[in-house]
């Protein structure tokens, strides 16, 4: 074990003992905390992957912004003042059971794949990379995203608007 | 076994998957919903730069997961709106306590 | 590496009815700004847009090629005529509910945010216009998610009544998880082949560790965004209470426009990604990843059989036709699962013949609960009597949609079930057929509550206005033409069906 493997296990630890955590726990702001320390163990993948703009990304957008808006919407949707934000669960055996079967299913189909894998060196830097893609093969991603989020800005404003 | 590959990182997405979607079929309320599809996102990212990684893909996987990144967003400002105002109609947001549509 | 500009410059001559409906979007928002409180502009802005788009994707049928080429790899976006056959429909779909708004109630009392819904509704036809013809899973993905961001805002747009709200919260939690499901399998597939691109993935999954569990199961992932679009069993839950919650035109919207472009989509996905070969008879064999016919007659008789017995018992109108176009999907569905051009044909041909028949029940459905406020069967005791030309019109749709001769609706069927028939599928045809035969009685029912009730104090009388009854003609005529001349539909259809590659 060498000290990347160490990082490793600690940051895939801390993603998966949290969000197990988001999904559990009865203290809706609790999961939101918990959701906070999922992100970051994510980001840490990230950057073990070499992917250290995605990473940047992920901090900003996710914890910086999304958590953010799921933090205020439990603030706005519940009663602080008479502590209701605890939270039901619907089903729990049955889903636990169901879910559980399909992770099975899910990581020994993924574990018994020959996956294609080649050895490549990784790219000293991604940004330079991104952006070429982004303004070539993947223009009209960039472009077609560019309206969604006007359509997304337009209607938010709509439904919380007068 | 110990030695950190891509099945290592291909674990820890459909954990978080399959970890998302138990928590969107358990949770009754809305934000905790929306909580559950985030991680769904999450671990479909961590597959996108995981494969390009291993596989030598080239950027391909993240260019792949920052646009993810910014549709989640997108999404989860709407879905805030819309909880928002549901709470303002309904004053809950218990996915099963509003039902006024049914057969 | 360096930037290509000639790659984007070349791309945009191909690309100009999604460049139109994009510039319309734009120019819907900034002239919202300048008109106060009078938006009544809004809606021919919006049409004139649909009609110049419309020309351009009439100057697509007949191209084959991708719209643009980076260098080194595959395009994103297609241009065939099978792509724009259905924008074709699209537009048509749009151009009419455009029409409908104008005299919905639910609307017009919202008149203050019409900016917002007319730029929603492009960026639903922006995002479906993608879904039809785009040949890379993340555009493919990316499409789906604008046009459902669009619609959870639609179906709520009248935020303040309680159906409204509770019809886009339920779509939106569906919506988010599927579509999320979904993009779990694309990365499967992306693992497995290293790319996103349909027709790279085509050439690449002949490999045989694609064949294992894991091509399955990618497969069905992906399945569960697209079903969740088509409303197939078991991902249709959400259906009739959105359809049901949503304001008429929407609802309308969403049962026609979106649902064919996730037809399309999904016609293109399983023809392009997994097909081998298409032989003499315009049958295709598939490669073996997944048995897809199997698997989607299995979707396909869970979900007509469902809509059709769910449909029985319903007492509100606008539900009960959500049942039926659950149904519908599931006969259309029927079509793909030939696995031949010969099926594509029936189902380009009983799309066309769908969206007339149920554009016109949800027309008259809307002008009776302007009047109402509600759908109750019970509101249409006597309509025959009171409202004679909305009676008779819902009748000629409602036999249209139980598929009965001499309407056009009786035609989509056979051709239907000639497919099926060809392809030796004589179990499955007579399964349909049964279901058919139950459909028939909660569309009777309807007929019986118009026809054979008397006219109470609940009942109202309709006369339409010119405008709208010019509307309900142009609906209504299509169906009793194509009745008996439908040669012309079926030559277009035949025409139609040239996809990109294959």
């Amino acid at each position: 074990m060498n000290i990347y493997d160490i990082i490793f296990y600690i940051f895939a630890l801390a993603t998966v003992g949290s969000a197990f955590m988001v999904v559990t726990t009865r203290n809706i702001v609790h999961a939101a905390f918990y959701l906070l320390l999922t992100f970051f163990g994510v980001t840490g993948i990230y950057v073990l992957l070499t992917a250290d703009f995605v990473a940047i990304v992920q901090l900003v957008v996710y914890v910086g912004g999304i958590l953010i808006l799921l933090i205020f919407g439990v603030m706005l949707t519940n009663k602080i003042t008479n502590v209701q934000i605890k939270t039901g669960s619907l089903q729990l055996f049955p889903a636990a059971i169901g879910v559980g079967l399909f992770a099975g299913i899910l990581v020994s189909a993924l574990l018994n794949t020959e996956w294609k894998t080649a050895a490549g060196e990784a790219p000293k830097t991604t940004l330079n990379g991104l952006g070429f893609l982004l303004m070539n093969e993947y223009i009209i991603v960039f472009e077609v995203l560019g309206v969604l989020l006007l359509v997304a800005l337009v209607g938010a404003a709509s439904i919380a608007r007068k | 076994m110990l030695h950190v590959g891509l099945n290592h990182f291909l674990i820890v997405s459909s954990l978080l998957f399959c970890l998302g979607i138990f928590g969107v079929v358990t949770r009754r309320n809305a934000v905790m919903v929306l909580m559950g599809i985030e991680l769904i996102l999450n671990a479909a990212n961590i597959n996108f730069i995981a494969f390009a990684r291993y596989g030598n893909f080239g950027l391909q996987g993240q260019i792949i997961a920052l646009f993810v990144i910014v549709l989640a967003a997108a999404e989860a400002a709407i879905a805030l709106a819309i909880v928002l105002n549901i709470y303002k109609i309904f004053s809950t947001v218990n996915v099963d306590e509003i039902d006024t549509l049914k057969d | 590496m360096e930037l290509n500009i000639n790659y984007i410059l070349n791309s945009l001559s191909s690309m100009l009815p999604e460049i139109t409906i994009t510039l319309t979007l734009a120019l819907i928002v900034t002239v919202d700004l300048f008109l106060g409180n009078n938006k009544k502009l809004l809606p021919y802005i919006a049409i004139a847009g649909m009609f110049v788009a419309g020309y351009f994707v009439i100057e697509q049928f007949g191209m084959n090629g991708f719209a643009s080429v980076p260098v080194g790899g595959k395009g994103m976006l297609v241009v065939d005529s099978f792509g724009a056959y259905f924008k074709l429909l699209i537009l048509f779909a749009s151009i009419i509910v455009v029409l409908f708004s104008l005299s919905s109630k639910e609307i017009i009392e919202n008149s203050d945010r019409h900016g917002e819904y007319y730029t929603l509704i492009f960026g639903m036809i922006l995002g479906m216009f993608l879904m039809v013809s785009a040949s890379d899973l993340i555009l493919l993905y990316l499409a789906i998610e604008l046009v459902s961001l669009s619609s959870y805002v639609l179906a709520g747009f009248a935020k303040n009544t309680m159906r409204n709200a509770e019809a886009s919260l339920k779509y939106i939690i569906y919506g988010g998880v599927s579509s999320g499901i979904m993009l779990f399998g694309i990365s499967i597939i992306f693992g497995i082949t290293g790319s996103t691109n349909l027709y790279e993935i085509n050439s690449l999954i002949q490999a045989p560790q694609f064949q294992g569990l894991v091509g399955l199961l990618a497969g069905i992932l992906i399945f569960v965004g697209i079903g969740y679009k088509i409303s197939a069993a078991p991902f249709h839950f959400w259906t009739p209470d959105v359809y049901e919650g949503a304001p008429i035109t929407i609802t309308a919207y969403l049962s026609i426009a979106s649902k064919a472009a996730g037809f399309a989509l999904l016609i293109r996905f399983i023809k392009i990604t997994f097909i081998d070969s298409v032989d003499l008879q315009g049958y295709w064999t598939l490669v073996n990843v997944i048995d897809w016919q199997s698997f989607i007659i299995l979707i396909s008789i869970l979900t007509m059989t469902l809509g059709n017995f769910s449909a029985l018992w319903q007492n509100n109108l606008k539900r009960m036709l959500a049942y039926s176009s659950i149904a519908h999907a599931g006969y259309i569905l029927l079509g793909i699962a030939v696995l031949s051009n010969q099926g594509i044909i029936a189902v380009l041909i009983y799309f066309a013949i769908y969206a007339f028949m149920n554009l016109g029940a949800f027309f008259i459905v809307m002008l009776i609960s302007n009047k109402t406020g509600g759908e109750d069967m019970d509101d249409y005791d006597g309509l025959g009597y009171t409202s004679p030309l909305l009676g008779v019109s819902l009748t000629i749709f409602l036999v249209s949609l139980t598929g009965l001769p001499p309407t056009a609706g009786f035609i989509g069927k056979l051709y239907l079930f000639l497919a099926l028939v060809d392809a030796k599928m004589i179990v499955v045809a007579i399964i349909a057929l049964l279901n058919s035969v139950v459909s028939l009685y909660y569309y009777i029912r309807v007929l019986k509550h118009i026809y054979l009730a008397r006219p109470d104090s609940t009942t109202v009388s309709i006369i339409p206005n010119v405008g709208n009854t010019i509307l309900l003609l142009v609906l209504l005529l299509p169906i009793i033409i194509f009745g008996v001349y439908f040669s012309p539909l079926a030559e277009l259809a035949k025409s139609s069906i040239a996809l990109f590659g294959f």
